[in-house]
């Protein structure tokens, strides 16, 4: 699917988008299902997301929500159907390296590492440390740098990772999946977090269970038993 | 108590205090390697697949050691798909090696060679290091602190986390083929110095002794080489000076520091 482009004319220029103005959507997905063996946890799913489009995506616990964002990835090798991020497909090495680096990730489960890894090498990994640290003073961890992610709460631990995706978004990524970011933060930090999302100017699909970060979203969905359903 | 000045004297003993030294450097790298991928089974793996490639060797008239180098290599290559989930790879060496021990066994009958002249092999004697070993982790010593240095970032992101390091733009399925291949070359050259049975002195103790007191990849490499050289050479010097076999004496003066490390309380160590 593809949108009349309504960035302004230098913005335009500068991308060198040509007349007429049309973009790909920055997610489209077509019949998409995922299975874990026997089990069909995402079955059948359409969706498309305009630029700088939010969505927050809500739904009981194994509604498949976790293993829709990690199909776009690439990281659900049960796959099928389309998925598309601006308008192309993954299909080669190659396609998925490109795609990993044009979609910032905030995984549910976070530091599950066998092996320390320091908070600043988190940060460095998303291709935007400097913007990843800014980011982190934001959100009130850039005091814990020279840590292991091992050694953080579960909350530092979803700030980094929030910080490690602005950094990718400053990188490049138009397309953020975040996966329940809010659930490990205080109330303070869920309408932080809620309110960094807001502030992108990416597309963003969020999945929580947060009234406050949904209600910033322009729309809602609500995933059961494997289908999307959109609620608003 | 023997004089150390006269046993130092003698070539055979210079050649494997020169083997140890070097192999101090690269196998404790590779042994945090084998941590952080979670893969310790593929050392049992490894020696058995070390003893298939010797029984080739026996078989066709080539160099049995340098047969059990190949093999294994080629055989930790094609482990790289298995790699993709978590729980793969350490399944899979049960598998391997049985078979491969069967398989060796099979060679080993049809070649009509003695089985115990391979399983002697396998107990290896550092006394017995050949200049040929000593070249073998020379270039170990080498390669492997390279591979480190080169790949530093991608290979803690990757022994952190598969997924992080392939959305952080790692060429996750190279590196892990690479890792697996010197996984298993190191493994093999070992096998050498203290025999098959006691390979873990010089990779996995190290490292899990390192495992305990770095805090980042970094430091741990950096203890894990300080913590190789302690172990192999003070227990190599122990077993010369009281003239006990010098295998099982690394290996119990390794073991004896790691526990000891890993027995102080946490807040004791500089973290
Ligand atoms: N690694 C896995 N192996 C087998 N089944 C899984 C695995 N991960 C998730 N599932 C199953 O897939 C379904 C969807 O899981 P998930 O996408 O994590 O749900 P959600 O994120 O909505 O809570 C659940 O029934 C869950 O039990
Ligand atoms: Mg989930």
């Amino acid at each position: 699917m593809e949108y009349a482009d309504v960035r302004s004319p230098h913005v335009r220029a500068r991308t060198g988008a040509t007349t007429p103005a049309v973009i790909a959507a920055a997610l489209r997905l077509s019949a998409v299902r995922c299975r874990h063996g026997r089990l069909i946890a995402v079955d059948g799913v359409d969706l498309t997301l305009a630029p700088g489009e939010h969505l927050a995506i809500t739904g009981t616990n194994g509604s498949g929500k976790s293993t829709l964002l990690r199909a776009v990835l690439g990281l659900h090798r049960e796959t099928t159907g389309v998925i598309e991020v601006a308008g192309r497909q993954a299909r080669g090495t190659a396609d998925w390296r490109r795609r990993r680096a044009e979609v910032a990730w905030i995984p549910q489960r976070q530091g599950a590492g066998r092996f320390p890894l320091l908070v600043k090498e988190l940060l460095d990994s998303g291709g935007h440390l400097d913007e990843a640290i800014a980011a982190a003073e934001r959100l009130g961890v850039a005091g814990l740098l020279d840590r292991t992610l091992g050694t953080l709460s579960g909350g530092q631990l979803q700030r980094a990772y929030l910080a490690r995706a602005l950094g990718q978004v400053a990188a490049g990524a138009e397309l953020v999946l975040a996966d329940e970011p809010t659930a490990a933060l205080d109330f303070a930090g869920q309408e932080q977090v809620a309110e960094v999302l807001a502030g992108l100017a990416a597309a963003v699909v969020v999945v929580t269970h947060d009234r406050v970060v949904a209600a910033a979203c322009g729309r809602v969905a609500e995933m059961a038993a494997g289908r999307l359903r959109e609620v608003r | 108590m023997n004089s150390l000045g006269v046993l130092l004297d003698l070539p055979s003993v210079r050649l494997a205090l020169l083997a140890l030294v070097l192999g101090s450097v690269a196998l404790p790298i590779v042994g945090v390697f084998i941590v952080g991928l979670d893969i310790m089974p593929v050392r049992f793996a490894m020696m058995h697949v070390a003893l298939l490639g010797i029984a080739i060797g026996l078989l066709t008239g080539l160099d049995p050691l340098l047969c059990a180098l190949v093999l294994c290599a080629v055989t930790g290559g094609s482990l790289t798909p298995l790699a993709r989930s978590g729980t793969g790879l350490s399944g899979a060496m049960g598998l391997l090696m049985t078979l491969a021990i069967a398989a060796a066994l099979l060679v080993l009958s049809i070649s009509g060679v003695n089985a115990n002249g391979a399983f002697e092999l396998l107990w290896g004697s550092i006394l017995a290091t050949r200049p040929g070993d000593v070249v073998a982790l020379g270039l170990l010593a080498v390669l492997v602190p390279l591979l480190y240095g080169l790949r530093r970032r991608d290979l803690g992101l990757l022994l952190h986390d598969r997924e992080l390091a392939l959305c952080s733009g790692v060429a996750v399925e190279r590196l892990t083929l690479i890792l697996l291949v010197v996984i298993a070359v190191a493994i093999a050259s070992a096998i050498r110095l203290t025999g098959a049975l006691l390979v873990d002195a010089l990779t996995l103790l190290p490292a899990l002794a390192a495992r305990r007191v770095g805090r980042s990849l970094p430091s741990m490499i950096r203890w894990s080489v300080l913590f190789g050289l302690a172990f192999n050479v003070g227990g190599f010097l122990l077993a010369l000076l009281f003239d006990l076999p010098p295998g099982p004496t690394l290996v119990l003066v390794g073991g004896a520091c790691t526990l000891l490390l890993h027995s102080i309380p946490e807040r004791g160590l500089t973290r």
